[in-house]
Formats: structure tokens, sequence, C-alpha cells
């Protein structure tokens, strides 16, 4: 099955899932991100990352509890699928591969 | 406090994203924004307000067109069409209640714009009037239709107002052959103008040459096929004949037959000037023989119009007592009597009346609808709970139920028109008229009118009312209702029957001035009374036939009469001793032969017929009564009275007799000897065997005037033709009240279904405490009965006013008996109990067990 293209941000933004496994939701990414990236992001960005990924099959989402947080509004976790972390692995090994496969460059 | 974010960003997030993202999206912007607030409050804000337009694209805006409300629509047509199946009695009753409604309207609105049509085709309409004559004497004012022919000539010469003119006569019955074979047809005479005034189009001939000559004659193609089987017929002869007359004409032109809309249609036209030059002895300026229409400029005032033509009469007939003014031609057809000189109705009020009648029946039905939606509606209050409570809106509650009427009212409209159309050939042969179901846009507009009307009146209640209600209460039962819904809904019940009563009321009383009318004793004896034209050569040589059918099996009696019903001739050449000068008193005129008091059976209260023992009877007349008492005459017989004629002697006095019909007070009549001038043969035949005695008198008829055609009239006939009008709308009126308490009782017959329904538990434990079936029958139609009552009262006096007001209008009327109202609402009681009845009945007899079991 041909896996669907990742996108750089969508490749950051699956990573954090699949790192924050189960408790990973809008806010949580981006403020992990902000921290990893060390630059501001928009959320509306990681919403597009994620519902697109939702789309191509990356992720499944479902809704948490109501809290009294977020005026009552409930939050929405995402899980990586198995079918994600393939195509993360893919990502990974494509990256390694290639990553090896430099020569000893010396910069003087 | 909590940070409250940006309120109107906010808001239109949620009006543009899609709801299944909301949720999500919302909460972690507010969980950002709570966030940034603490640091940076304004800058907070900003940001939210700016993240929210960055999700103002493609994948978060929801759907806002079609798919959505179409699924809503289709969800709502399954509802509806589940409901009509699951109270099919209901759904019956209002799609056969509401769609004969709606027939009935749609057949009286076909009716009343054909009527409104009448004579509208013109080109000219807007600009062609009909000039008329107000006749002032002692008694008042008489409006005639005719002016003097001679005023023509004067108005295009002298009147800058008038665009074009014409002279012609009414339209009547003349003979025409082509070579052996006679045909009666329609036609009259008019001046060329007549194709400027009027939208006759000519297929053949020049329409300003076509009457120019004497002997010119423009036929129609129906009569230029009948007569030639071809419409290529210019410049061939045709023989006209008229009492006496006959005259070669030549076709010069061949019209287009007459529209359907064409108040007194006809099918030929002879020449103007042959007719005022040749035909007519009384060709002057005090004589108002002729018919004159004009058409006015479009710039030109009406009133300054009417002057001026008025002037030219009063400069050509001194001292004249008449006074001309201009008619709207096609406003004569629904306005054409006039009293006083003023206008006052006509065929308009018999259109006013139907769409009077045809509100009534969508009232009705309309009621019936309503009332049984209003009563199921509380079955379905839980309905309203239910969804509710799983978060319909009160929006698409509305929304529902008037898609349910709106549905419910279209579908009795398709089948409205589908009655209509298969009735339509009987509803015409009712009318008399030749009506067709034609799409137009008047029609459809009327047609989604009504739908909006009766689907929004019917459905207002459920859906404006009940969707309001609380779905806890509506859960727990705890729905107070209103009394004022009962109240309201007995209100309408009431007002149907009231309607439906004032309607049997008015139609029995239509229908007994109609029998008395027919019934009513003339004055003389109208049966087996015939009369046929003498034509030909019974016109000089009448006096053979005259005897040979004295001789013919059948025959009773025969005499020589210019006798016709509704009037005939009226002149006011008649002076006597001690007449005022001013006394322009009309007389109508029957010349008549020997025996025509006796044939007709007139009593005679002094002197004599006119008969040839006594001599030469030239010098005689005959009055009625009613003229002996209006000239103040005692002792009449030997007097001598001046007729333009001549001096004639005062022979006998006849009893009033009604000429005219019953609408119109017998006026003074005179009978001249004058056998000579006599139209018509007027012949008595046996009552035992009309069509032998009738064909006896056809067969002799032919051997005398071969090749004329036969054409007996029955008296009495002409007296009923003179009711066509009152006839055709008293059948119809029947019809249509008919239809109108049956729609009535339909619905009574739902409501009583659905109380009787509601109280079969209180009916189950009244029985097992012993309460016996009429008793239980009594108390439900208790009720009904109170209603019908109410609706009674309030009737009888409304329809009181209303049939003394039509009555009015009769000379001779029958008087209102008390058993008309009696009976009426007698008759609406026991149609209302009868109907009630199977219900009631039904629920007497019901097992207590049965209604008791269940809870």
């Amino acid at each position: 099955m041909k896996v669907p293209s990742l996108g750089e941000f969508e490749e950051l933004v699956l990573l954090m899932v699949a790192a924050q496994h189960d408790e990973a939701y809008g806010v949580s990414i981006l403020e992990s991100l902000e921290k990893q990236l060390n630059k501001k992001v928009n959320v509306s960005a990681i919403h597009v990352a994620l519902k697109r990924m939702v789309e191509k099959g990356f992720v499944t989402s479902r809704f948490g509890g109501i809290t009294a947080d977020r005026g009552g509004r409930r939050k929405k976790f995402y899980v990586i699928t198995a079918f994600g972390k393939q195509a993360l692995d893919q990502q990974y090994s494509i990256r390694t591969d290639l990553y090896q496969q430099i020569p000893k460059i010396s910069f003087n | 406090m909590k940070p409250s974010p940006p309120h109107r960003a906010l808001k239109f997030l949620r009006w543009f994203c899609r709801e299944d993202f909301l949720e999500e999206v919302e909460g972690d912007l507010v969980e950002v924004f709570e966030k940034q607030y603490k640091e940076a409050p304004r800058r907070a804000k900003r940001k939210l307000t700016w993240s929210v337009i960055r999700y103002f694209r493609p994948e978060f805006i929801k759907t806002f067109n079609g798919q959505n409300s179409t699924t809503m629509l289709q969800h709502n047509f399954k509802l509806a069409y589940r409901n009509f199946f699951k109270y099919k009695s209901q759904f019956f009753i209002n799609l056969t209640g509401l769609s004969t409604g709606l027939a009935c309207v749609l057949f009286i609105f076909l009716w009343v714009s054909d009527e409104q049509k009448m004579d509208k085709y013109h080109d000219h309409d807007q600009r062609l009037y009909k000039i008329m004559s107000n006749h002032t004497d002692a008694s008042g004012v008489r409006t005639l239709q005719g002016v003097p022919g001679l005023l023509l000539e004067e108005i295009e010469a002298q009147v800058p107002e008038v665009d074009h003119a014409v002279a012609m006569t009414d339209t009547h019955e003349y003979t025409l052959s082509v070579a052996d074979s006679y045909h009666k047809v329609d036609g009259k005479f008019a001046s060329p103008g007549i194709f400027d005034v009027f939208t006759y189009p000519l297929i053949k001939g020049n329409k300003n040459t076509a009457l120019r000559d004497k002997s010119n004659i423009v036929i129609t193609e129906d009569l230029a096929i009948r007569l030639f089987k071809t419409t290529d017929v210019i410049g061939k002869d045709i023989k006209w004949h008229f009492w006496g007359r006959e005259k070669i004409v030549t076709i010069s032109g061949v019209m287009k037959s007459l529209p359907q809309n064409t108040s007194k249609p006809f099918d030929f036209i002879l020449s103007w000037d042959y007719y005022h030059d040749d035909l007519i002895s009384y060709k002057n300026w005090g004589n108002y023989y002729g018919r004159i229409m004009v058409v006015l400029n479009s710039s030109a005032n009406e009133q300054m119009a009417t002057d001026k033509i008025d002037a030219i009469l009063k400069e050509n007939q001194e001292d004249s007592r008449v006074d001309l003014f201009l008619a709207k031609y096609s406003d004569l057809y629904l306005y054409s009597n006039y009293e006083n000189g003023r206008q006052a109705g006509g065929r308009i009020e018999y259109v006013n009346l139907f769409s009077i009648v045809a509100l009534f029946i969508l009232f009705i039905a309309s009621i019936n609808f309503i009332n049984l939606s209003t009563a199921k509606a509380s079955h379905r209050t839980k309905e309203i709970g239910v969804k509710k409570s799983l978060g319909a809106s009160r929006k698409s509650l509305i929304i529902q139920y008037f898609t349910e009427s709106i549905l419910l009212s279209t579908i009795a409209l398709i089948i409205a028109f589908c009655l209509v159309y298969l009735l339509l050939p009987q509803f015409n042969f009712l009318s008399q008229k030749e009506l067709s179901l034609v799409l137009n846009q008047q029609l459809i507009g009327v047609a989604v009118g009504l739908i909006a009307i009766v689907g929004i009146l019917a459905g207002s209640y459920p859906a404006l009312f009940l969707s309001g209600f609380n779905p806890i209460d509506i859960l727990k039962g705890k729905i107070v209702r209103k009394p004022g819904e009962i109240r309201g809904r007995n209100t309408l019940v009431i007002s149907q029957f009231t309607l439906s009563i004032i309607l049997i009321v008015a139609v029995v009383v239509v229908y007994q001035q109609m029998d008395f009318v027919k019934n009513k004793n003339l004055g003389f004896d109208k049966e087996n009374l015939i009369y046929f034209e003498r034509e030909g050569r019974l016109v000089n040589d009448s006096e053979t036939l005259v005897n040979e059918l004295k001789n013919t099996p059948g025959v009773s009696n025969v005499a020589l009469s210019s006798f016709m019903v509704g009037g005939g001739n009226s002149t006011g050449g008649v002076s006597w001793e001690g007449k005022s000068p001013d006394d322009q008193m009309q007389f109508w005129e029957v010349r008549s032969g020997q025996g025509t008091v006796d044939i007709m059976g007139m009593g005679l209260i002094a002197g004599r017929d006119f008969s040839e023992e006594f001599g030469a009877d030239s010098a005689s007349v005959i009055f009625n009564e009613q003229a002996i008492k209006a000239m103040g005459l005692t002792d009449p017989i030997g007097k001598t009275i001046r007729h333009y004629t001549g001096e004639k002697q005062i022979i006998g006095v006849v009893k009033d007799f009604n000429l005219l019909s019953l609408h119109s007070k017998v006026e003074p009549m005179i009978m001249l000897y004058d056998p000579k001038k006599t139209h018509f043969i007027m012949v008595k035949i046996d009552p035992e065997n009309v069509v032998a005695s009738i064909g006896n008198i056809e067969v002799l008829y032919n051997k005398f005037n071969p090749g004329y055609v036969f054409k007996p009239q029955f008296i009495d006939q002409d007296y009923q033709a003179l009711y066509t009008s009152e006839e055709r709308v008293g059948v119809l009126s029947r019809y249509f009240s008919g239809l109108a308490i049956l729609i009535s009782c339909l619905g009574l017959f739902g409501l009583a279904a659905f109380t009787t329904e509601r109280r079969m538990k209180e009916i189950g434990i009244r029985k097992v405490l012993g309460a016996g079936s009429f008793k239980i029958v009594y108390l439900l139609s208790n009720d009904f009965t109170k209603m019908v009552l109410i609706s009674i009262i309030i009737a009888l006096p409304i329809s009181y006013f209303a049939v003394q007001n039509w009555l009015e209008g009769f000379a001779f009327r029958i008087d209102l008996q008390w058993w008309f109202f009696a009976g009426a609402g007698l008759l609406a009681m026991l149609i209302a109990w009868l109907t009630v009845s199977l219900h009631t009945i039904k629920a007497a007899a019901v097992n207590p067990v049965e209604c008791l079991k269940d809870e």
C-alpha cells in the first residue's frame, strides 16, 4: 500500500503526537513544538496538520472528558496509528540511510 | 475572574466552522488565550482573533448550502407521509374536503373570470363607449340603449373627440337563403365604421369598402362554411328575407368567427344605409332605433365628448326630455341595469354572489383542515417533546408542520385540478359556457395563492403554538390545554355551520321563487301555445293557412298576433281625453288579428275580443286594466282615443297579465287590430299529442312555404328564457351549497371521531357504572347540538336579510315563510346529528372492557 506523503511540519506534529502518546492535543503539541523549535507556531497550523493526517489515516482522535477548563469544552486527544508509525519509520529510515551516505567532509 | 476571549471572533468562528471541529478548535484557542492572557492581555486577544481568521479556510468551513436543508426537507416529507398514513381517516377527510372545496373555488374562478372577460377583446376596449339615452317622464327616468340613427353623421362631423363611430342595430334572427336552402341566422345592420370601432378581423375583403354598398353583406367564416362549404365566397349572392321583404346581397367580406367571449354573437352584417334609408319608416330625431358606439381619442375628455354629443341631440330636437350619456361598452355586459338613470348593477351581482360563495367554501374547507389538524395536534405533543429533547429547534418543528400542511394542500389542489378537468363538460353544460382549463399566469397565481393561504392557515396552529411548548412539561404530561383552543375550534365549527345554514336558506328561497315564477298565473294561458314567424308567402296570404290550420287535427285555435314575451314595441303615441301635456306614458303595443284575446285565454273584464262578427275592427283597440287605470278612464268601452295611426275606439278591457318578466310590474298595454302587420301566427295545440300536432302543422307549413325553415316556439319556453340567468344561478348555487354542506359535515365527522376517541375511557367508566347507550349518545351529541343551535341563531337573521334583499329585485315575489328558516335550521341539525351519530352510536355500543383494559 502506498504511503501518502508526509510534509515537514506534519512530520513534526506526528512525531509530537507519538512522543506524547495518548496525551497529545492541540495546545500540548503547540507548546512542545514551540519549545523544541524555539519559534512561534500558530495553533491553526497544528490543527490543519492534524486534520490532514486524520484523513491520511496516520492518527486517530478521541474526545476527552468535560472539565471546568477551556470553558467546559472537551479536549480532542490524538493517537498515532500503526500506519502513522510505519510512515514515521519509513521517513526515519530514509533519512538515516541518506545521512549515512554522506562522506566525511571536513569544513575548515 | 476568568479572562473572556473576544466575543465577536468566537461568534464568527462558530458561524463558519464545521461542527465536528468546532469544539476542539474553540477549546484549544481558549486554552492558548487563557495562558497568554496572563502575560499580555491585549496581545492575547489580538492573537486569538488572528488565529480565528487563519481558520477561515476550506477545511474548516462547513457546507452552508444544499445538502443539509434538502436532507431536512426529505426528512419532513417522510414524516408527513408517515403521519398521513398513521391517521388515514383524518387524511382522507382533509383531502376530500379540501379538494372538493378547492375544485369549487376553481370552477367559480373560471366562471367569474370568464364573465369578466366578456366583450373585452376589442383593441380599443379602454376607449370604446356606447351612447345611451335617459328618458325622463312623470314616472321617473328610463334608460335605453337606443339613440336616433341620424346622430352618427353629426357625431362624425362635429365631435373631434371621437376617433371612430358606428351605428348599428341589435342582433336579430333573419332568414338567409342560397339557392333553395333556407337558414335562420343571427345578424345585424351596421355602418362601415364597425371594423374600426370593433376588432372583427376580415380574412377576405377590404374593411373600408366591405359595407359601403347597400347590397353588401359580410359573413363569418362559420356561416360561409355552413352555406357554401368554403370560405372563398367573395362575390357570391345570398338572399336575405325578413317579413315579406327580400333582398339579394353580395358577399363583400368574410370575417373571423367571433370569439367565445362575445355577449351577443352574430353571423352576418348588412349595410346600415340599406336599413336606414330603405327599410325603416321612422327615421327621425324623435325615434331611438339606432345603437351607436364610439371610440374616443386617447386624450379625449369623456365628459366633454358626452356634452357635445348631447348638444347635437338637443339642437335637432327641441324640448327634448332625453339626455345622452356614454357607457363603457364592455361594462354593459356586467352592469346593464339602470334605475332612474343611475347604474344599478346587473350580472355583476351574480359574479359577486359567486365570488362570495367561493370564499365561503374555501373558508369552510380550510376550517375542516384547521380543526382536524389542531385536534390531532394534541396527539402529537409527545412527538414534539421527544424531538425537542433530542435537540430539534423550534424553527425546524415549525418548518416541519408547515411542510406537512402545505404538502397536503398541494395534493388537494392537484386532485382539485383533476376534478375540474374531469367535470368541466358538466359544468359547462350547467352554466351554458365553454370554459376550458388553461394554465395561464393568472390561474397559476391563484393556485399558488390557494396553497399558501390554506396551507399556512391550517398549519399555523401546530406550527406556531405547539412548537413553543416546554419539552419537560410535555413529557411529564403536564401540558395545560388552554380552554381557548377548544373554544377556538368550536367557534370555527359554528361559523362553518352558520355559512351552511345561510346557504340552505338561500337555496330554498331561490328555488321557491323560481318555482313561483314558473307557475305563476300570468293572467293568460301560456301552455301549449306556439307561434311562428310569417315569412314568404305567409306575409300577404296568411288567411288560407290560418283556415287550413283550424281544420288540422290537434289544433284547437289559431290567431294572428305580434305578441312577444318581454314586450316588443312600446309607444308614447297614445292620447286620450284629459291627458296632461306633460304625460309621456309608454304603452306596450301588441298588434293582433281576430281572436287573440280568446287564444291567449286572457280574461275580458268588459267589452269583447276582435271579431269579424262586428264588421271592420280596424279602428278598434283593447287595453289592459293597468292602462285604463293609468289613463284614469271610467267606463271605457266605446270611448275614443288617439293613437298615432288614427282615432280608435275602445272595444274591450282585459285583465292585467305579465308581458314582461316578473321582475317588473304590469305596465299599460294597448292591443291594435292590424292583422296585416302581425308578425306571427299563433296556434293553440291540444295538450295530448303535442309532437304529432306540431308535425301536422309543419307538413302544412312546408306545403305553403316551401324552402323556409319552420321554427315553432313555445310561449311558455320564452317565459322561462326570461329567467335563464336566475335559473342557472339557481342550479349552480344548489350544487355549490350542497358541497359546502357536505364539506362542513366531513369536518364535523372528523371532529366527532376525535372527541369520541378522546372520551373513550370516560365512556367505558360510565358504562361500567351503569350508563345506558342512550345516555352516552346524548352525552356525546350534546356539545355538537349546542354548536349547531348557536349557528342557527346567528345564521337566521343574516339569511333573512340576504334573501329579502334578493327578492326585492322581483316585482312579484313569494312571502318569506317561517318554515324556510325553521326547515333550514332543522335540516342542519339533523345532518349534524346524523354525522355525529355514526361515531356516538359506535362509541355507545362499545364493550367497556375494550377501552379500559389498557393501563
